[in-house]
């Protein structure tokens, strides 16, 4: 793998900022992509198991396999660049570390699809387990994909099942090189590293359980939050006209009455 | 029935396994729609969710179906709750089946137990984060006490962790109101099975239970650790040999020493014990003039014989001094001496054995190969009684091999006429 290192050595901290705001950015979109993931696996040979979900879960899966391998490049790249300074080479190792725990997950989800798909073919629907689950993983997957809404017109072909199998296994032994190569190419110290977060995280605020229910492309937030904060706003001046208004009149009627 | 008492995984999980495969047969069996289990609605306050079961339902549908009586039902039932095919919606820690109107649930097929991936430390992390996340202060104590030792053990990734369990939440937050509680229970019931309250070898026999106790094991000690590997990189060394293999040895043995063994063939001239006549004695002693017919044999029988008896090393020493030699026995009898000889005299013995035998130009120099005589100086530095042993058994394997020349064949089968 050709070292990308001149470019890099060459800028001030500024450039390795971008990148790291980059990594921390692609990182992120893994974690949630490895979580829809998870979710919509959980799903397979329960009674909401169907082709439409086995498809969103080919998806989800080329997803992160996508991100894994850009997220591989730039990191890789980054840390084997010895010129990279004291701290922003810790925040990367930070990014590595969660990109191999991401990957591991990933990875043994990929495992039990395959694996589960072994012992239940669509074709004998029958013997799917009632779970008591009612709805398809669908938002699931349009979180993960990033997506409005699942394109529900193109319905999966019967034939994409065994397709996908076997792409299923070369697929996992290819996360499998990239684990190990990982480990060959950057040493990071993982009793080094020192996580930024406390050990109790708070709770999921309000805000993010209203986001959910609309698109959650990571460029989007930022431009939510100034509108919610904008709508507060004029709430608040309208209040305080309000509420002056009525001292007024209330005086005025005190004073002339 | 099922104990965890070898490291070997290799059978005992096989069992294990297909154990686990024949339950979830039964489990699938279970949701034939024709002749499968009975399912209910499970009513909470305003939601309803289906697919429940009561134990008397699934006590009653393996009694007709494998035609068995109600307390093998229960055992089999039994089973299915323990290893977490099926669970409990009502008292979710009591992992029994009650024959009764309690509710039951299947369990989703990525949580079986037969999945081969153990759960992960990782994956109890982020479920103990999401617990937490989800209401603050939901945790139970034993639950608090191995979310601080995850939060010490897998610390670097802790970011990860807690990233993790948010957008898992938020993934299920995409749900229904009622299928995210059956998701929670589903979950819920796992962990308890693989992380159970109490770590009482009497819940739960597995590959897993026994993966955490000893990984907790090793990762506190890191001295058990060395001591682990290596025990196991001993054990690699060692040779295996068939059990086959050694009965013939034994038996080969057997055939070969029964033609000298006085108390099966009888010793000649006679048995002092009986006649009281002590010629065997005298003829078999240490040195004497002409050794028997028999011992002459059994020098033949292997190297060690002759080296053991004196006469042998006797000859062989004579056969040596004409091939030039000699020395290579000398080392050898100096080097028994120290292995077998007083404790004070050892560093007196080694000084004189370097003197004689490994320092170059000595009189009597040995030809040692030189990996095993820079082993050997090394050791002299500090020396013990086990010091020469390579450099022994170096010059031990020359000599067999000089032994098994036919020279010496010759030379033996000429002194038994």
């Amino acid at each position: 793998m050709p070292l990308v290192n001149n470019k890099v050595g060459d800028d001030c901290t500024v450039g390795t900022d971008k990148a790291l705001a980059d990594g921390k950015a692609l990182v992120d979109s893994l974690i949630k992509v490895v979580a829809c993931y998870r979710h919509l696996a959980s799903c397979v040979g329960s009674c909401t198991d169907s082709l439409q979900l086995r498809d969103e879960l080919r998806q989800t899966r080329e997803k992160a396999q996508n991100l894994a391998v850009s997220i591989c490049q730039h990191l890789t790249s980054h840390l084997r660049d010895k010129s990279l300074p004291e701290e922003q080479r810790k925040e990367m190792e930070l990014l590595w570390v969660a990109f191999s725990s991401g990957l591991e997950l990933l990875h043994v989800d990929m495992c039990k699809v395959f694996s589960m798909g072994d012992i239940f073919s669509l074709a004998n629907s029958a013997s799917l387990v009632q779970t008591g689950l009612q709805g398809g993983g669908s938002e699931v997957a349009a979180r993960a994909l990033s997506l409005p809404d699942l394109n529900q017109a193109r319905a999966p072909e019967a034939g994409l099942e065994s397709q996908e199998r076997s792409t299923m296994e070369q697929e996992i032994s290819q996360i499998d090189h990239m684990i190990d190569d990982m480990e060959m190419k950057v040493n990071v110290l993982r009793w080094m590293v020192e996580p930024h977060g406390p050990q109790y995280a708070d709770p999921l605020s309000s805000t993010d359980s209203a986001s959910l229910a609309l698109l959650s492309v990571d460029e989007e937030q930022p431009g939510h939050q100034p509108q919610s904060q904008h709508s507060h706003m004029v709430v608040f001046v309208v209040l305080f006209a309000v509420v002056l208004v009525a001292t007024t009149l209330s005086v005025c009627v005190v004073f002339f009455s | 029935k099922m104990t965890i008492n070898t490291l070997a995984k290799g059978g005992w999980y096989r069992e294990q396994m297909t154990c686990f495969r024949k339950m979830e047969k039964v489990i699938v069996a279970m949701q034939d729609p024709d002749m499968g289990m009975k399912m209910r609605n499970q009513r909470l306050l305003i939601t309803v969710i289906p697919h429940a079961m009561t134990g008397r339902d699934v006590i009653d549908w393996l009694i007709q179906k494998y035609n068995i009586c109600e307390e093998e039902a229960l055992h089999v039932g039994g089973m299915l709750v323990r290893y977490g095919y099926i669970y409990p919606l009502k008292e979710p820690r009591s992992l029994v089946l009650r024959a009764d109107e309690t509710p039951y649930r299947f369990q989703t097929p990525y949580f079986w137990t037969s999945t081969r991936w153990p759960a992960s430390e990782l994956d109890y992390a982020i479920y103990l984060a999401k617990k937490n996340i989800r209401k603050q202060g939901e945790l139970m104590e034993y639950e608090k006490e191995r979310y601080s030792l995850l939060h010490k053990r897998i610390n670097h990734t802790w970011d990860f962790v807690v990233m993790q369990a948010r957008e898992q939440l938020r993934a299920s937050k995409q749900r229904r109101k009622a299928d995210r509680i059956v998701l929670e229970c589903q979950e819920q019931a796992y962990w308890l099975i693989n992380r159970p309250p109490v770590r009482s070898l009497t819940l739960h026999y597995s590959a897993v239970l026994y993966h955490t106790v000893l990984s907790c094991v090793l990762r506190h000690c890191t001295n058990l650790h060395f001591i682990h590997i290596e025990s196991c990189r001993r054990a690699l060394g060692r040779n295996r040999v068939k059990s086959s293999i050694c009965l013939e040895g034994f038996v080969k043995f057997s055939e070969q020493y029964q033609n000298h063994d006085p108390i099966m063939q009888g010793c000649l001239p006679s048995n002092p014990w009986i006649s009281d006549d002590t010629a065997h004695w005298t003829m078999n002693s240490e040195i004497v003039p002409v050794p028997t017919r028999l011992r002459v044999e059994r020098w033949s029988f292997s190297f060690m014989e002759l080296l053991n008896d004196p006469i042998g090393r006797r000859e062989f020493m004579t056969y040596l001094e004409k091939e030039f030699s000699a020395e290579n026995l000398c080392f050898w009898q100096a080097c028994e001496d120290i292995r077998h000889g007083e404790s004070s005299k050892i560093i007196q013995k080694v000084e004189d054995v370097y003197k004689n035998f490994l320092a170059p130009g000595a009189a009597r120099w040995v030809n040692i190969d030189s990996k095993t005589m820079d082993k050997t100086l090394e050791g002299i530095k500090h020396p013990h009684r086990f010091v020469m042993d390579d450099a022994q058994l170096h010059i031990y394997f020359l000599m067999k091999k000089m032994n098994k020349s036919n020279k010496f064949q010759k030379y033996v089968n000429w002194k038994k006429l």
